[in-house]
């Protein structure tokens, strides 16, 4: 049981990472990576919001659709709407309760509704049968694994910044190469653990 | 408050709007959903036995579907299941041939699958497929030792294999209580 | 003319892939061979102008606060629709593209249209706009994937191309080959054009 969990979670952070892997939520990924403590903040509020939302999209899944047999067509719609109500939740809640976090992190939360990373999870963990706690740890897993890859993009990105690189290359184009070479990197990663 | 009301209000309109809507697509395309499914679980069939003229059903309860193949004369010349599992992305489904005279695996058909395009998708090509025609039922054969996997794509791989040596026991198991 | 000019834009000026960097996720994910990005180019097209066109209709009764969420529902509905339609009457197509038929949904190009053309303009230029954006992603995936199935295949949309003494590049099909392959590419079109390609509209 608890290995399970255990495979689940190293699985989603390094061997199966969602975006340099799956390509899920690359848009946050090559957009809010150009410095490290602002792609940590992005990583730590998608994280919490890829928890949260895994175990909500479940409830959902199991008490709503599948007792109902809704799941076939009312399935993407319920997902977004549970997803967006649950990260405009959030940002009232957080914006109460501290105005320190609300200026770390709330700033974030309303570009993650459309991370394709959050649905593109609760889709996941359901093609998986996961039960709650599996799905939460693949969320926590996930969420954990999205902010690796972006700090280190943003790593990568601060000492690129004063390097010297063909004009044509710069911005875009050298953002995609590093991130392919980081991709690489992660490949390394996959005969890690055998499921 | 009464804005907020009438927000609420306003969006439930749009939520109910969309699930008539999809309700009414979803009772339309539904049958033709089932008959393609059902017509390729069928046409399967005779793919992973071939040589047979018709088929019966074995075992058809929740845990496990199972047919007999019947060749021209009558008598059962080979098995043909449905075996579900977990792949990387979702549940690959599949329908897997067993030639009793032999004892071997003929071949299997994937039914569905959820994996990458152009990389564990291959599961359901021929250069991957061919390797477990003619294996045996009862040695149980590995990725990597015995069954090369689909280049990026070994967690495919190894789970087409891993869920047919796994499902073939089951029915092995069931076939034979069944016999005494 | 204003119709030509909303419909011409989305294949270059304002090209979603090469120029916006819009919609990554599927960029990506589904270009490892031609005929995926062709029907991924396409199912999307159809979201976007059947969505593009609904909200330009309904747009002034929706109110501002909680049209995200309207639009949204409205995108998702279509995506069902579009998905349910694939698996009846295409079922190869639909598994080919598999779960990313469902992220259709928070592809970034529809919302980003939706939000910032078809809530401000009426429904014949909102049309043409999805149109001009869904033909020019459309090319835009086609021709990744066509460049990645060469390298890594051998092959276009299946067919051999290459000859057998030709060593697969299997990278250009595994996921590096989809960042690099891309970043090749804007690095080539950069250089060769006056203004720089803009680091992702949407974040």
């Amino acid at each position: 049981m608890l290995k399970d969990l255990l495979l689940i979670f190293i699985g989603a952070v390094l061997v199966n990472n969602f975006v340099l892997s799956r390509f899920l939520g690359v848009c946050p990924f090559l957009g809010v990576s150009k410095k490290v403590h602002v792609a940590f903040s992005m990583g730590i509020a998608t994280t919490f919001v890829m928890t949260l939302s895994a175990a909500a999209t479940w409830l959902i899944q199991t008490f709503i659709l599948d007792p109902f047999g809704l799941g076939r067509f009312l399935q993407y719609v319920s997902f977004v709407l549970v997803i967006a109500s649950l990260v405009q939740m959030i940002e009232l809640f957080i914006k109460k309760t501290s105005k320190d976090l609300y200026h770390s992190l709330g700033i974030f939360l309303p570009l993650i509704t459309t991370n394709c990373a959050i649905l593109g999870l609760a889709l996941l963990s359901v093609n998986k049968t996961y039960n709650l706690a599996q799905s939460l740890v693949f969320g926590l897993g996930a969420g954990i694994g999205f902010t690796l890859a972006i700090v280190i993009m943003a790593g990568i990105r601060e000492e690129i910044d004063s390097a010297d690189i063909p004009e044509g290359l710069k911005g875009a184009g050298i953002t995609l190469l590093t991130a392919g070479i980081l991709s690489i990197a992660f490949l390394g990663f996959s005969g890690l653990i055998s499921m | 408050m009464g804005k907020s009301i009438k927000l609420i209000l306003i969006l439930s309109v749009i939520s109910l709007l969309s699930g008539a809507v999809l309700s009414l697509v979803y009772s339309i395309t539904s049958p033709t959903m089932e008959a393609v499914a059902l017509e390729n679980q069928q046409k399967s069939i005779f793919e992973v036995l071939p040589g047979i003229e018709s088929y019966r059903e074995y075992k058809n309860d929740e845990s496990m579907l199972i047919y007999e193949g019947l060749s021209k004369e009558g008598n059962v010349i080979g098995l043909a299941y449905v075996a579900e599992g977990a792949g990387f992305q979702g549940r690959i489904k599949l329908m897997i041939g067993m030639d009793i005279k032999s004892k071997r695996i003929t071949e299997y058909k994937v039914l569905e699958h959820q994996e990458t395009p152009g990389l564990g998708a291959k599961i359901n090509e021929e250069g991957f497929k061919q390797q477990f025609s003619q294996k045996p039922w009862t040695e149980p054969f590995k990725v990597k030792d015995d069954i090369e996997a689909i280049t990026g794509a070994t967690i495919s791989s190894r789970a087409v294999t891993e869920l047919i040596t796994k499902s073939l026991d089951e029915v092995l198991q069931i076939v034979g209580s069944d016999e005494q | 003319m204003k119709a030509y000019k909303e419909f011409i834009k989305g294949l270059w000026d304002e090209n979603p892939v090469f120029r916006m960097l819009m919609g990554m996720c599927p960029t990506l994910a589904v270009t490892n061979a031609a005929v995926n990005g062709l029907a991924m180019g396409i199912a999307t097209a159809f979201v976007l102008f059947s969505s593009n066109i609904i909200v330009s209709l309904v747009k002034r009764l929706i109110p501002n606060e909680i049209r995200i969420p309207a639009y949204i529902i409205i995108i998702a509905t279509f995506v069902t629709i579009a998905d349910l339609f694939l698996a009846a009457y295409f079922p190869d197509i639909h598994k080919v593209l598999g779960l990313f038929i469902p992220l259709i949904v928070v592809n970034c190009i529809i919302l980003g249209r939706v939000e910032s053309f078809a809530s401000k303009n009426n429904v014949l230029y909102s049309a043409i706009d999805a149109i001009g954006m869904g033909v020019g992603f459309t090319w835009a995936l086609t021709l990744l994937g066509i460049i990645r199935e060469i390298f890594g295949m051998g092959s276009i949309f299946g067919v051999t191309v290459m000859s057998s003494s030709f060593t697969k590049w299997v990278i250009f099909i595994l996921p590096p080959g989809a960042f690099l392959t891309l970043g090749v590419m804007l690095w080539i079109i950069n250089s060769l054009s006056k203004t720089k390609t803009s680091e992702s509209h949407c974040h």
